[in-house]
């Protein structure tokens, strides 16, 4: 944890040189993150509900989609240069040094856009939580932290497993990876509007739904499987593993460069 | 016009090259179409809302995926590097003009986009069971408001790529200028669900053109006179921001030699 | 004591795709997948004991730096397996990365964007280093590398000799049992090479086990007592250094410049074995003979005989000679083992 933050600091210092930069970056996905709630908004001006879900609740997705994204550009913003590292051999020294090869390579890069779209995402949760007639309990609330946790786990490994696919393609940009990302943004509103096979891809194959859906149904205790929420924490621990497994057995087929 | 054309030309060969990147680029559009269709289609089973029936929306979607699609082939990246690598230089000592040079390559990458447009429009069409044209005259009207697409958006992104001579990041003015364009195009959602004042904006900014503009025209929400008067507009920006960008070059350029590159 | 480094019928199999270019190539390798198999490493047998220093040579695409990365864990070999300390690459990695240090010289382990000091901070504590150790190697380092200017210099704003002499100090940094050093004076001026040069002996004298690949074979005299050659992926000699030297470096030539013109023909006759050449001024001779046939003394003396010398100087093949050789395949070595 300790080197893992002096890996991530040794870039943040090297980011903060462009100060002008950063303040661009950060305002740019502040306002994209504005410009959906605009959407939102001018939509539900209009509409009571989409399919029975209200305009908090989807602002709770769209939150919790912004949220986790944000933790995976400030925190591992380096899985999207797996196939880079792959492709020119970068991975070598992160072979020899006594640390695991995965969080050398997520931390490899910080994203600083990820601070906006913490915050925002954040705030758009606790707007929609305010909002919302929870009936809050410790209980409740433990469970909340924890599916948080989970939707964030799952998106990550949704991310790390894709990225891992650089192993087995040859091209030194993510371009797999990028794709599913583009499909996870369905994930931001309600599955239940969606025709069955795409329901069945965003709650099983690519579990994005979890990211969102899912747990916000449960939380706000709306829709008709509430309970699926609940199984996110085993979602995620089975999206954790089958990550691990896809970079590991990708590690065993690096190929470095230059032969 | 040889070297433009050559470089147009250049592009539309290699282009197949980079078919994954262009893809890629698209699959972002292709995602916006599908949630925005499911969402739609459930908003719009019972009644039209704001006047939008369903069929209507599923052109002004269709319409707005194919306007997406257009202009999309990212080769503004490849400017933004040239310009923070100073690589730029070398575009200078050329003997063509930069901004023409840029226009003919978005021009060479647009046979792949519109094919690609092609199919997904006419699979999307077939899926949803047919699609309704326009009559004639409207007709005519969009065909030449989405030709005009085409120049407006290749000026709205080289004029926010000229950025990069003044700021060290592309991403950031890039993810700035992709939101503002979709919310004020109305390629998130119809700029009439607006609030007033923001929908009144919008529609005579330059990026009601990008896919406003030709939108209502093909769903017939406008009439021939006032689709007249929105193409007109589109066109005047078209001819603002060509004239307006070269400013801005010059001022870059500018910019370049007092920092020494 | 086993060896620290062990390697048995090692084999390293790359599969490349076979693809025609174009869109048409890539749809049809997407069809019928067709790959070529390229041995980079052929049933390698390699053990060093602790302390040595092996010098690992051959011509390019050898197999060299596959044959180092398979040795460091980087690559898992097809067949074959690699012990370091007894240990396994891939299932011990933590406790092998500790025993071993790695350089590529085409390639910095640096962080760009940092100053040196800082990547170097970085590293200590990845390796868990105290204070106190990492503070006495870091000014071990800095006597013989000189990394007084270097340290608050941005790792992406180094010349190359002082990126070298910083990943070289980098990959020792933790104290490894075991140090590969591939091509770790590529690029440099003579300067910096003899400085990197002083540096690798300091390692050995403090008993570090060293395997070294480079081109510049200046970097082995010297330094190595053992040579392994591989050629197209296979070991074609291990042995001792000074031997191949005794063996296949036997030829001296003998230059001479004397008074009056020489009578090549008398020279051949008073050194029978010998390969005479005529110089460019008649005054001028070229004696090749080999030292266990004919010592030079003894050549001296029979040209003194024939003309007044005016000066004369005897040359040694150098090392680099022999293994030209063998690569051009003038000496085969028969058995694996000199």
């Amino acid at each position: 944890m300790r080197i893992y933050c002096r890996l991530l600091g040794a870039h943040l210092r090297a980011l903060l040189e462009y100060e002008a930069d950063f303040w661009i970056l950060a305002a740019a996905t502040v306002l994209m993150q504005v410009v959906n709630i605009v959407f939102l908004a001018a939509l539900f001006a209009k509409v009571p509900s989409l399919n029975g879900w209200t305009f908090w609740a989807v602002v709770m997705m769209f939150g919790a989609v912004a949220l986790a994204e944000g933790v995976g550009s400030l925190f591992f913003e380096g899985m999207w240069r797996l196939a880079w590292q792959i492709n020119m051999g970068e991975l070598d020294y992160f072979l020899v040094r006594p640390y695991p090869v995965v969080l050398q390579s997520s931390s490899a890069l910080i994203g600083i856009n990820g601070l906006s779209n913490i915050v925002v995402g954040g705030a758009m949760i606790g707007a929609a939580i305010a909002h919302s007639e929870i009936a809050w309990s410790p209980w409740r609330v433990a469970v909340g932290v924890l599916l948080l946790i989970s939707a964030i786990v799952i998106k990550l490994s949704i991310n790390l497993a894709t990225n891992s696919v650089s192993f087995w393609l040859s091209s030194p940009s993510p371009i797999f990876a990028f794709a599913v990302h583009q499909v996870g943004d369905l994930a931001r509103f309600p599955l239940s509007i969606y025709p069955a096979a795409l329901k069945a891809g965003l709650g099983i194959v690519l579990p994005f739904a979890f990211v969102s859906f899912f747990p916000v149904a449960y939380l706000l205790d709306e829709g008709s499987n509430r309970w699926i929420g609940l199984l996110t924490p085993l979602v995620a621990v089975y999206c954790a593993a089958v990550a691990l497994t896809v970079f590991k057995r990708g590690l065993r087929r690096y190929e470095s460069a230059g032969n | 016009m040889g070297a433009y054309t050559a470089q147009a030309r250049g592009v539309a060969l290699g282009i197949l090259e980079y078919r994954v990147n262009v893809l890629l680029g698209i699959v972002a559009t292709l995602m916006q179409l599908v949630a925005l269709l499911a969402v739609w289609q459930v908003l719009l089973a019972d009644s039209p809302v704001q006047g939008f029936t369903w069929p209507q929306m599923q052109a002004y979607l269709l319409v707005t995926f194919a306007c997406g699609a257009l202009v999309s082939t990212n080769s503004d990246f490849r400017m933004a590097f040239r310009i923070q690598s100073g690589l730029v230089a070398l575009d200078l000592v050329k003997p063509v003009d930069y901004q023409r040079s840029r226009f003919a390559e978005a021009l060479g990458g647009l046979w792949l986009e519109v094919v690609l447009i092609l199919i997904v429009v006419t699979s999307a069409a077939a899926l949803l069971g047919g699609l309704t044209v326009p009559a004639g005259p409207a007709l005519a009207l969009f065909a030449i408001s989405m030709l005009l697409v085409v120049p407006l958006k290749f000026l709205i992104v080289y004029v926010g790529t000229l950025a990069c001579f003044w700021t060290q990041s592309y991403m950031g003015v890039q993810w700035a200028r992709i939101a503002v364009m979709s919310l004020l195009s109305g390629a998130l959602i119809p700029l009439a669900y607006l609030p007033g004042w923001l929908g009144t904006i919008a529609q005579w900014s330059p990026f009601a053109g990008l896919t406003s503009t030709p939108a209502l025209i093909y769903i017939g929400r406008v009439g021939f006179g006032d689709g007249m008067m929105l193409v007109a507009v589109e066109l005047g920006w078209v001819i603002v921001l060509w004239f307006g960008a070269r400013l801005l070059w010059r001022a870059a350029v500018r910019q370049l030699t007092v920092n020494g590159g | 004591m086993p060896p620290i480094v062990e390697a048995r019928d090692l084999t390293k199999v790359f599969r490349r795709p076979e693809k025609d270019p174009g869109l048409a190539g890539s749809l049809k390798h997407l069809v019928r997948r067709r790959f070529t198999d390229k041995v980079a490493v052929d049933h390698i047998d390699l053990s060093i004991e602790a302390g040595e220093a092996v010098a690992y040579v051959g011509p390019n695409g050898a197999g060299k730096s596959t044959t180092v990365k398979l040795l460091s864990g980087i690559l898992v070999p097809t067949t074959g397996e690699v012990r370091i300390d007894g240990l396994h690459p891939q299932h011990d990695r933590t406790a092998i990365a500790h025993r071993i240090g790695v350089l590529f010289g085409q390639r910095t382990q640096l962080w760009w964007d940092l100053p040196v000091r800082e990547s170097f901070a970085v590293l200590r504590d990845i390796y868990g280093l105290d204070a106190a150790t990492y503070r006495k190697r870091l000014a071990r380092f800095d006597e013989v590398l000189d990394l007084g200017e270097i340290l608050p210099t941005l790792g992406r704003k180094l010349s190359l000799g002082q990126r070298m002499r910083a990943d070289l100090a980098a990959a020792m940094l933790h104290g490894p049992r075991v140090v590969y050093l591939d091509e770790p004076t590529i690029g440099l001026d003579l300067q910096v090479k003899d400085k990197v040069r002083e540096f690798f002996r300091t390692l050995r004298d403090e008993g570090t086990t060293v395997m070294l690949t480079s081109h510049d074979l200046a970097d082995i005299e010297g330094f190595c007592r053992r040579l392994v050659i591989i050629d197209e992926g296979r070991i074609i000699f291990d042995g001792d250094l000074g031997a191949v030297k005794d063996q296949y470096a036997r030829e001296r030539i003998l230059h001479v410049e004397t008074e009056q013109p020489v009578p090549v023909e008398a020279v051949r006759l008073a050194l029978p074995g010998a390969v005479i050449t005529e110089g460019e001024t008649p005054n001028q001779i070229s004696v090749r003979f080999d030292r266990f046939v004919l010592t030079a003394g003894h050549a001296v003396t029979a040209l003194a005989g024939l003309a007044t010398l005016v000066d004369f100087r005897v040359d040694e093949p150098s090392i680099e000679d022999v293994i030209r050789r063998v690569y051009s395949g003038e000496i085969l070595f028969d058995a694996k083992s000199a």
